[in-house]
């Protein structure tokens, strides 16, 4: 089987609280993909269930066709999880280590820390190290695993911005080998750079599933912009035009064809730009419905 | 493997230097102190010389913390800082996880129990016959184990921020009402029956019999190896008990 991580129809419910409301999501070998949602939206729930850690009410969950638990003991599936802490006292290279013997076929202790760019602190407390580098130190528990399949709930949380780039280069470097990554993430440029297809929860429903431009795509129009001489007519083109100071601003639900009709016309355009709908439109829209 | 993870409980302990101040450092200084104050009358017939009876309390005083601090503060330290959720995430059952903590606890409560009994036959001029030093050192770690067990049950009954202070009074109450800082027998006799129920006064009674030259007395058998049971019964019905989950929160 080619799937990396399936979820089957599942219900899980805290008290009165639906977390995850019937949801069902395939995800195909080696792939990244997002998943995007508010704080509730029943992320977090969604990876404790494919961690073993919590059991769905209805519903299965299988992992690389295994369950979780035994997933997780063969080392097939390995997470970054929101709340987890890391073990005082010991050094990083021993952290480290701890997980490479815990694991049936794990990288080195060596490559796991230089992969988290961790090196140099090896041999530093980890109780004395950063926020980011305490996350570089969760990453290297997951990538010494060597697991097929990773979550990542928020994994950039806490970061600053340089921090969450040098994080995703790493993060590039080592799923570049046909690794399945699923990554919970609030920073919608990072769904941009990094997935190649999105999963959109609100109040723990699957609202939303496809590539970043596809939901683009469903926020609405997209802006072409170009400049024509002042004396120029106004172009008839396929979306609302507008015209300020030669400046020509067409929004267009179809910007392939409002480009196209420009280049094939006899308009003497110049400086031409199309900005597509933004994601964070996008993503609005769709956690913020009223509930069907 | 659960071994290395063992290793890394017993390695954090060590190099913990509240560890070595309150566990090591603390029980050799007071019986230093009190061996010198109180240890200097010759024994009376039938009894333990003070400087014997000082520092097997004082041995027991040590092992005790060592055990009670490796689990129940970190236990609790652990459950909130998100640590013992990591290892869930791991190939590692929490039943291992615990089991190499109550090892840890047992490993570290050694060397505070040794280095007293070191303490007494270097400096205070202890002098007991080797049967006895191997079998008193073995008989009191042993008897250390129901403190690791109470350990667990703070552990997971209360939180990090409550579970120091909690294990400190717990210790020091049942080690006064132990008669570790002054023998039961000078005390009157309704002290007398609190201490013999307690595991501390147990503990070092089962040394004081083996140093006196005799074989330990049943009851502290009996009584310690009811508080184990009874401690570890606890320890699993606080552990087992539902609490809400940390998943729920999202």
């Amino acid at each position: 089987m080619d799937t990396a991580i399936s979820v089957q129809a599942v219900t899980k419910r805290y008290g009165a609280l639906v977390a995850v409301d019937d949801v069902t999501l395939d995800i195909p070998r080696g792939r990244t993909v997002a998943l995007l949602g508010p704080n509730g939206a029943g992320k977090s729930t969604t990876v404790a269930m494919l961690m073993g850690l919590t059991e769905p009410d209805t519903g299965s969950v299988t992992v690389g066709d295994r369950p979780p638990r035994a997933a997780v003991a063969a080392g097939g599936i390995a997470a970054m999880l929101q709340d987890s802490g890391l073990m005082p006292g010991v050094t990083v290279a021993e952290l480290i280590e701890l997980g490479r013997r815990l694991y049936p076929a794990p990288l080195s202790t060596a490559e796991a820390l230089e992969l988290a760019g961790l090196t140099t602190l090896s041999r530093r407390r980890v109780d004395r190290l950063s926020g980011g580098q305490a996350q570089r130190v969760k990453f290297a528990l997951v990538a010494v695993a060597n697991p097929e399949t990773m979550l990542l709930d928020e994994p950039t949380r806490a970061l600053d911005v340089q921090g969450r780039r040098e994080f995703w280069t790493a993060m590039r470097a080592y799923t570049a080998s046909g690794r399945t990554v699923l990554f919970a993430t609030h920073y919608l440029e990072e769904v941009e750079e990094n997935a190649d297809r999105v999963v959109v929860m609100a109040r723990g429903r699957i609202v939303a599933d496809g590539t970043p431009a596809e939901l683009r795509t469903g926020a609405g129009s997209a802006i072409v912009r170009f400049r024509l001489p002042v004396d120029a007519a106004r172009p008839v083109l396929p979306g609302t035009v507008t015209v300020d100071d030669g400046w020509v601003t067409v929004r267009t639900d179809d910007p392939d064809a409002a480009v196209r009709a420009l280049a094939s016309g006899p308009h003497r355009w110049q400086d031409l730009s199309v900005i597509p709908p933004s994601l964070d439109d996008s993503f609005l829209r769709l956690t913020t419905e009223e509930p069907r | 493997m659960t071994w290395y993870y063992f290793r890394l409980e017993c390695l954090r302990m060590l190099r913990d230097p509240r560890y070595l101040a309150m566990a090591v450092i603390t029980p050799v200084g007071f019986y230093l102190l009190f061996a010198t104050i109180f240890g200097k009358d010759p024994a009376k017939p039938g009894e333990l010389k003070g400087t014997i009876e000082i520092m097997v309390a004082m041995a027991a005083y040590g092992g005790i913390w060592g055990a009670l601090s490796a689990t129940g503060p970190r236990i609790a330290h652990e459950r909130s800082s998100g640590w013992l959720e990591q290892l869930r995430s791991m190939p590692l059952a929490t039943r291992q996880v615990m089991a190499a903590k109550l090892a840890a606890g047992m490993v570290v409560a050694l060397p505070a129990l040794l280095l007293v009994c070191a303490t007494g036959a270097a400096f205070k001029g202890v002098g007991l016959d080797a049967w006895q030093w191997a079998a008193m050192a073995a008989a009191m770690w042993v008897g250390c184990l129901p403190f690791a067990l109470l350990g667990i049950a703070i552990g997971y009954a209360v939180g990090g921020e409550t579970a120091f202070p909690l294990s400190y009074a717990v210790y020091l109450a049942m080690s006064i009402l132990g008669g570790l800082w002054v023998p039961p027998s000078v005390l009157p006799a309704s002290f007398r029956t609190v201490a013999d129920a307690l595991p501390t006064y147990r503990l070092a009674d089962l040394g004081w019999h083996i140093a006196g030259g005799g074989a330990p007395a049943a009851a502290d058998v009996a009584v310690l190896a009811g508080w184990t049971v009874g401690l570890g019964l606890l320890a699993t019905w606080v552990y087992r008990r539902p609490r809400r989950s940390a998943a729920a929160a999202a």
